[in-house]
């Protein structure tokens, strides 16, 4: 584990088991850490648990999966020991998230001003005045024009995008140590997505802010990451710093996920998608690990 | 734009109005029972029969009496009942408070009960004691209102006598107010005790009508909740260390509110159908009261009267919820 006594992780997943009720493994021994200020991104294809790893930080799984095994840390508490409200109020004081879909995630029927600093004056015990200022400031500096009017406005008035950048001033509103994005840009247009990127890196390095990135996008990868984790059917193929996943890739699948990210620069390039027999060579792996793991359990 | 909706909405509902004016005009004429023949001893000679029936104006064709009857609507006369001898508008407006009153009882009582219910069931969804409130809304909604008002009598008037089964207010209390609601005018006044003796009167009538809505409610509203709450803004605010009973009242209600809003207002205009027979079981002085003796007599203009009420009351009602729609759903404030 690196890292001393004084300065813990900012976050520390190990060896994380998430089921289904009937025993199906959906994360199987996962282990990641994320040391204050750093940036790590999740990547992997469509189900392979990489959204999972967030929501059983924050708390949010949906209520038929279940942590079987493992510990996760948020600077340096451990999470499950604790009692729901507790391990609530913990994650909100040190956590927050940057929602996936800008439009769903915004409540319909209240003005924005009281979405951002409701949690702030009612879960963080700020003062109007500060958390209205904070909200203001914050705003601003997502490049909101006219602040003012927007916490006023309803979420229908805005623009997916900048219904997002919202989403991240509320996200850093309350000096969070880490903070979750579940692919925040996935349903965003392509121009709206760079800059949206290029936001979350920005008030991330002023901040110093620890961000767990999840993301399907090899290219998203090049462009915010230090470290990244590479996961398939909810098993961890690769850690490793992001220079060195593009440079020397170690694994089969990481080398199959970069040669099958499209390029603008080289749009003639056939489409070249992760193979079918590596694919099916992966499960096998899987699936005799699975039945390891529950001889072990027995 | 909202001139011309005005508009629109004013001719649809005086188009609504006539067609109800023609409708219970027609059918009281039609249906069989004659007002002249239970007003006049049984020796009556043809002679007094058609006095009387020149008097009150049915021997004329009845095209003839509808037009001479809306005439006399259109410039606020309603004719005069003929059991009762007296306008029928004065009879209908000295009623109508009442059975407001009574009705917005139970629609209070039901929105807070339904409402409450449904915030428990998706609480604790999921439970035992969601399957538990399910079941109970279930066996509520399938007894009907004056049948629970039937049960109210029994339990709270003959076992165990802690409520008042009959009229409005205890007899003994004076009123002198210049309006017949009661209740507010007493509220208004500082007069507890006949706010007081009113409530007691009305509160096993409001219950009966409020128990099957408070039902519809419950199991409309505990549905709306759990969609809601699947939806991505309730998990933000979980995350953003709001509890979740916090979530549901702070997040997920308003939202969920809209699509019951509807049901209410449709089910209010049915529990003030319910009114009249569930006055009559608690011998409460209100319009539903006076209506069914209105039909037992054939008192037709006091029926017309009445009918025409009620039409003009379902129409505010809803339009009242339309309004009410706009103000919970900012969504449909512009434009």
């Amino acid at each position: 584990m690196t890292g001393s006594q004084t300065h813990p992780n900012t976050l520390d997943v190990m060896q994380l088991n998430i089921a289904l009720p009937n025993g199906h493994r959906l994360l199987r021994d996962v282990s990641l850490s994320l040391r204050p200020g750093e940036v790590r991104v999740l990547v992997g294809e469509s189900g392979a648990g990489k959204s999972m790893i967030g929501k059983a930080v924050l708390g949010i799984l949906p209520q038929n999966l279940k942590v079987t095994e493992g510990e996760i840390l948020l600077e340096g508490q451990h999470l499950n020991a604790m009692t729901p409200w507790t391990r609530r109020k913990t994650v909100a004081q040190s956590a927050a998230l940057i929602p996936q879909d800008p439009l769903t995630a915004l409540n319909p029927a209240r003005r924005i001003g009281p979405q951002i600093t409701d949690p702030l004056v009612r879960i963080h015990g700020w003062s109007r005045t500060k958390a209205r200022e904070t909200a203001l400031a914050l705003l601003d500096r997502v490049h909101i024009r006219d602040p003012k009017r927007v916490m006023e406005s309803y979420p229908h008035e805005l623009s997916g995008g900048m219904r997002q950048r919202v989403l991240i001033a509320a996200a850093f509103a309350p000096s969070p140590r880490l903070i979750v994005a579940d692919e925040p840009t996935t349903a965003l247009d392509v121009t709206v997505q760079k800059q949206i990127l290029r936001l979350i890196r920005e008030l991330q390095q002023e901040t110093a802010t620890a961000v767990l990135f999840v993301t399907h996008d090899m290219g998203v990868v090049a462009k915010v990451s230090q470290q990244v984790t590479v996961l398939f059917a909810g098993k961890v193929m690769e850690d490793a710093p992001t220079e060195r996943i593009f440079t020397d890739p170690r694994h089969p699948y990481t080398r199959a996920l970069i040669a099958a990210t499209p390029s603008y620069a080289d749009l003639d390039r056939p489409f070249s998608p992760v193979p079918q027999a590596l694919i099916a060579e992966l499960q096998d792996d899987i699936v005799r690990d699975d039945a390891r793991h529950q001889g072990g359990a027995r | 734009m909202l001139l011309k909706t005005t508009l629109i909405r004013l001719l649809t509902t005086a188009v609504t109005l006539f067609g109800v004016a023609v409708v219970v005009f027609v059918l009281v004429r039609v249906a069989p029972g004659n007002p002249i023949a239970m007003m006049l001893p049984p020796g009556a000679t043809e002679a007094d029969i058609a006095a009387l029936e020149a008097l009150y104006g049915f021997d004329k064709s009845l095209p003839e009496q509808f037009v001479i009857w809306l005439g006399g609507v259109l410039q606020g006369d309603f004719g005069t009942s003929i059991t009762l001898r007296r306008p029928v508008d004065e009879l209908v407006l000295s009623r109508l408070p009442a059975t407001l009153e009574l009705s917005i009882m139970a629609l209070v009582i039901a929105v807070a009960l339904g409402t409450a219910i449904a915030v428990i069931g998706a609480r604790r969804r999921g439970t035992a004691t969601e399957v538990g409130l399910d079941l109970s809304s279930g066996a509520v909604l399938s007894v009907p209102d004056f049948l629970w008002g039937l049960v109210f009598v029994l339990l709270f008037g003959v076992l165990w006598p802690v409520l008042s089964i009959s009229g409005r207010i205890d007899p003994q209390i004076e009123v002198d107010f210049t309006s017949n609601f009661y209740t507010f005018e007493g509220l208004l006044r500082g007069r507890l005790d006949v706010v007081q003796s009113t409530l007691s009167h009305m509160l096993m009538p409001a219950l009966a009508l409020a128990l099957p809505l408070a039902a519809m409610i419950a199991q409309l509203l505990k549905q709306n909740l759990k969609e809601v709450l699947l939806q991505d803004y309730t998990t933000l605010a979980r995350v953003r260390g709001f509890s979740e009973t916090s979530v549901i009242l702070r997040e997920a209600l308003r939202n969920a509110l809209l699509p019951t809003l509807t049901l209410v207002g449709v089910q209010f205009t049915f529990l003030i159908g319910g009114t009249v027979i569930v006055e009559r079981i608690f011998s409460y002085e209100g319009l539903g009261n006076m209506a069914i003796d209105a039909v037992i007599n054939r008192d037709l203009p006091l029926i017309q009267g009445i009918v025409l009420l009620f039409a003009a009351l379902f129409i505010v009602i809803n339009l009242l919820v339309d309004l009410s729609y706009t103000l919970l759903n900012p969504r449909l404030r512009h434009g």
